[in-house]
């Protein structure tokens, strides 16, 4: 009898556990193997060129290109949608009264939207010449850039439509973990005379920062995968790679340069970074939540 | 600080706040506005969000071009088992988590986060070979297959679970022989608001979803609406403009709709999962 | 009224959430120097004029001064108060230390004055050695401390306590309450403090202020409180067993329960003129119980006991009254009948319609029953 029971948790983790093997964990380990060998997804022989493809990704300088787009990204996606989402919060939770349903509600709505609509809005918005901010920009005498041919400015508009997506859906999150801020404790400031901003600063962030570290490798982890869809759609990359990041490089490797083994050395780089956050989110996020007595 | 001065602040920030409404709002107004506007209108009248004369001539168009049907009933069909399949057996897994100890606990869990820490490129081309080897290239079985489970979605009802007062289990426990009865008897009736939250995120999600289906379908019978659309994107601008709104309309209209419906559930579980520690 | 007083003065302030009324009129003065006791069962709207006076909510209607300044819309940092949470609201991230002196650092107190006020304050409840210490690390009691100590070492006019004591166990709160009471003798703030703990209440105040369903039932001190209840309400709030009140008939000089009399002292028939029903109300440490019938005494019989350890509560009816009574040694048998007599001089009445006290006679005197109530007891 007892040992049936032991087995019962095992089979309900059973299902999800199999399709993650299956579809996560095994990749995973393949993309490593694949990473060491030259093929092209056809041939029915690969060349095993151990770390050829590594050497060959790292004195390529396309490469740091993409990497130096990749921080860009990150860095503008870390502004709006970590730093500006923190500090709304905070107000909203604690400064402003009335309205708060509303705007919660209205902040969300384009998170559930899909990205290759936003990518087609944004195309048409945003467009240098007939595009609605051409013509009031052109009022106040300034002319847009054709963004989608120009460096730096390419990753911008690619960073405000993965923004337009994540926006909310962070600032729901954030919200969550500043609304639970014990309200006596920033009561006790107010009594204390301390002005608003270092409510923010010293009590509020502090005692929220696991959310904070949460959102922040969220937004890191999920928004390089999402900008892929406007990259895929808009830019293919370009001009020049200078839209593309470490995650459409790999993707640019495998099925359009059929390079697989470079595009799983890639992938398993990313995958690297993105360990070191899950380290990250570990020690200073679930900080062993998840052992339960 | 008299009252007048706390109301010019409280305005302040409400002014702030609307412009972010109105900053995040408005591609799905210019969308639905272009959609009703004729090509010539759209491109004359750019600056105006109502039309002079609203025409339904692009979604007639949408509807004679592409075999829209057929599309939207192929993005209905995945999302629906996909988000079958991720809700069963993350309650299934949510439930193991929660009500028993077992040895290794500790290990899945860390386990189970790390899946969401796997980018997509790492488990794309095998995943690709995968369903290429089965046969199910180009096949809306294919796009479902590897999203049977979903890591995010165990953590998101493991989080409601846990509001459910030990006790409750425990007697429950002890009337029911089978841990399936309690989970069907007492449990899921607990957490309802959180299983439906998240059985939408998972259809919104897998509605809106274009990086896998766009490497697996290759047919334009198959299509789902987000590859549909694609065809209508280009960034030098072309003909093709206020259908390109009409499509773009269409396909947020199920999204927008069950948020709408919704809004309160998909809320409230996406802020308790941001209360950490 | 004289000038520079760091009185708190209440004037119809009144507070309502959307329709419903939580605090209706309160008048109330709170002394320079006093320390008021806000006390009432849950609901009450004791908690809700507190923060009013913290200025953490808004006041409805009505006017707050606090020493002498309208102080409606004067922001809480501002009003030279401190405050005492329930939880403690203690900041988790800092230590013990930055707990306390962070008020005074944001404030841009001087260095030197910093750290002198500090260890003061750390010596005084006893935290020096805990602190570099994090909240979490502490227990309850130390924990209550140290927001006591924040709230004390801003050395404002104003000390407000939010039921600092309800969260410790007996043992704690009774070292606590002498602690709150030396802290108040140190430095003679305007305590206000609310609590639902009438012992509490009676040992800490200067002066009790009782609230039920937002209004004023009674103010003033915890002697009168506890002899000259104002009203019924008042009289069973206070005291442990609460006090019995009965509703009673009145004919001539008799109080009526049921077909048996009870006389009244002369010294009350002028207080009774003109009232034909009347509540009574007689505490149970005021009653006399015995197995040998008197003169007067009404026939009564045993219910239920409890054993106090070092009292019992003894659970009796007279007629159709229910009521309770202490009684330190031999007690009765539940079933036994015994003969119940209530101590005059200790007696209360009430009016039967606004169940205010109908007052005291000013020659309450022994009377000749009385006589026999001090000798009766169990044989």
């Amino acid at each position: 009898m007892d040992k049936k029971r032991k087995i019962i948790p095992y089979l309900y983790l059973l299902p999800s556990l199999a399709a993650f093997i299956v579809f996560m964990f095994w990749p995973l380990i393949r993309t490593i193997y694949l990473s060491f060998f030259d093929w092209n997804m056809i041939k029915p022989v690969k060349e095993f060129v151990f770390l050829d493809n590594y050497i060959r990704i790292f004195t390529d300088p396309i490469t740091f290109k993409v990497i130096g787009n990749t921080f860009l990204y990150i860095g503008l996606l870390l502004i709006v949608n970590c730093a500006a989402p923190y500090v709304l919060s905070f107000i909203l939770s604690h400064v402003i009264k009335k309205g708060k349903v509303f705007y919660k509600s209205t902040f969300f709505l384009p998170s559930v939207i899909s990205l290759v609509v936003g990518s087609i809005l944004y195309t048409w918005i945003l467009n240098p010449i007939s595009g609605p901010v051409a013509i009031l920009a052109k009022g106040i005498g300034i002319t847009i850039p054709i963004w989608s041919k120009s460096q730096g400015l390419v990753i911008v508009v690619l960073s405000i439509i993965t923004s337009w997506k994540v926006f909310g859906y962070n600032f729901i999150v954030v919200l969550g973990g500043v609304s639970g801020v014990s309200q006596e404790a920033i009561e006790a400031a107010r009594l204390e005379n301390v002005p608003l901003r270092k409510i923010f600063f010293d009590i509020v962030l502090p005692m929220s920062s696991a959310t904070g570290v949460y959102v922040f490798i969220i937004t890191i982890v999920q928004g390089l995968q999402y900008v892929f869809t406007p990259i895929k759609v808009i830019t293919q990359g370009g001009p020049n790679y200078a839209s593309s990041n470490l995650i459409y490089q790999s993707y640019h490797e495998a099925f359009t340069l059929y390079r697989t083994g470079g595009a799983s050395a890639f992938s398993i780089i990313t995958m690297i970074l993105f360990i070191a956050l899950l380290l990250l989110e570990f020690r200073f996020v679930e900080k062993g939540v998840h052992y339960e007595s | 600080m008299n009252p007048d001065r706390k109301e010019y602040h409280q305005i302040g920030w409400h002014v702030l706040l609307c412009v972010i409404v109105l900053l995040l709002l408005f591609p799905i107004v210019f969308a639905v506005s272009n959609s009703l506007k004729t090509l010539n209108e759209a491109y004359q009248t750019v600056m105006s969000i109502i039309p002079h004369n609203p025409t339904l001539d692009n979604y007639l168009h949408v509807f004679k071009r592409l075999d829209f049907l057929k599309i939207t009933l192929n993005t209905f069909f995945i999302a629906l088992c996909v988000t079958v399949f991720k809700t069963v057996t993350s309650i299934l897994a949510a439930y193991a988590f929660v009500s028993y100890d077992w040895k290794g606990k500790g290990i899945l869990y860390f386990i189970l986060i790390s899946t969401i820490f796997i980018p997509f490129s790492v488990t794309m081309i095998p995943n690709y070979l995968t369903v290429s080897s089965l046969g199910l290239n180009d096949t809306l079985l294919g796009v479902i297959l590897p999203q049977f489970a979903d890591a995010t979605g165990i953590l998101l009802i493991r989080q409601s679970m846990k509001t459910i007062p030990k006790s409750i289990l425990e007697v429950a426990g002890m009337e029911n022989s089978s841990g399936l009865k309690t989970l069907r008897d007492v449990v899921i009736p607990l957490i309802k608001p959180a299983v439906i939250s998240t059985g939408i995120i998972f259809f919104i999600n897998s509605w809106n979803e274009y990086v896998w289906p766009v490497l697996v379908l290759k047919s334009r019978e198959n299509y789902t609406l987000s590859l549909a659309l694609q065809m209508y994107i280009s960034s030098e601008g072309g003909t093709e403009f206020t259908i390109a709104m009409a499509v773009s309309v269409l396909t947020m209209f199920v999204p927008l709709t069950l948020y709408l419906i919704f809004q309160k559930y998909i809320i409230s579980t996406f802020t308790a999962s941001g209360i950490k520690g | 009224m004289g000038f520079f007083m760091k009185d708190i003065i209440l004037e119809n302030v009144c507070k309502a959430y959307g329709g419903a009324q939580v605090v209706k009129n309160l008048n109330l003065t709170v002394s320079e120097g006093e320390r008021l006791i806000l006390l009432g069962p849950s609901g009450c709207g004791k908690s809700t004029t507190l923060r009013m006076i913290a200025g953490l909510e808004e006041i409805t209607s009505g006017k707050l001064y606090m020493g002498e300044q309208l102080s409606n819309h004067v922001a809480s940092g501002k009003r030279n108060v401190a405050m005492v949470f329930q939880n403690y609201a203690l900041f988790p991230h800092m230590t013990v230390e930055e707990n306390i002196t962070y008020g005074l650092k944001v404030n841009k107190y001087p260095k030197t004055e910093i750290e002198q006020r500090l260890s003061d304050v750390l010596e005084m409840l006893e935290l020096t050695a805990l602190c570099k210490r994090k909240p979490k690390d502490l227990s309850g009691g130390q924990r209550q401390r140290v927001a006591l100590a924040r709230a004390i070492v801003k050395r404002s006019d104003f000390l407000l306590l939010d039921e600092p004591l309800s969260n410790l166990d007996a043992q704690l709160r009774q070292h606590a309450r002498k602690e709150l009471v030396k802290i108040h003798d140190k430095y003679r703030q305007t305590f206000v403090y609310v609590t639902h703990d009438q012992i509490e209440a009676m040992t800490v105040g200067d002066k009790i202020a009782l609230m039920y369903e937002g209004s004023l039932k009674m103010v003033d001190t915890p002697k009168n409180v506890y002899h000259k209840p104002a009203n019924v309400f008042t009289a069973k709030f206070i005291g442990s067993p609460s006090c019995n009140v009965a509703s009673v008939n009145r004919e001539e000089n008799c109080l009526l329960f049921g077909a048996q009399r009870l006389a009244l002292p002369e010294c009350w028939m002028e207080q009774v003129k003109g009232r034909d029903r009347l509540y009574f109300g007689i505490r149970p440490e005021h009653i006399r119980l015995g197995n040998l019938p008197a003169d007067g005494a009404l026939i009564a019989t045993i219910k239920y006991i409890e054993d106090y350890g070092n009292r019992m509560g003894v659970y009796f009816d007279v007629e159709d009254h229910e009521m309770i009574a202490v009684c330190d040694d031999n007690a009765p048998c539940p079933g036994q009948t015994v003969y119940f007599l209530p101590d005059f001089e200790k007696i209360h009445l009430f009016d039967y319609d606004t169940s205010d006290s109908i007052g005291y006679p000013s020659n309450l005197t022994r009377s000749d029953l009385n006589e026999l109530v001090y000798q009766y007891k169990f044989a």
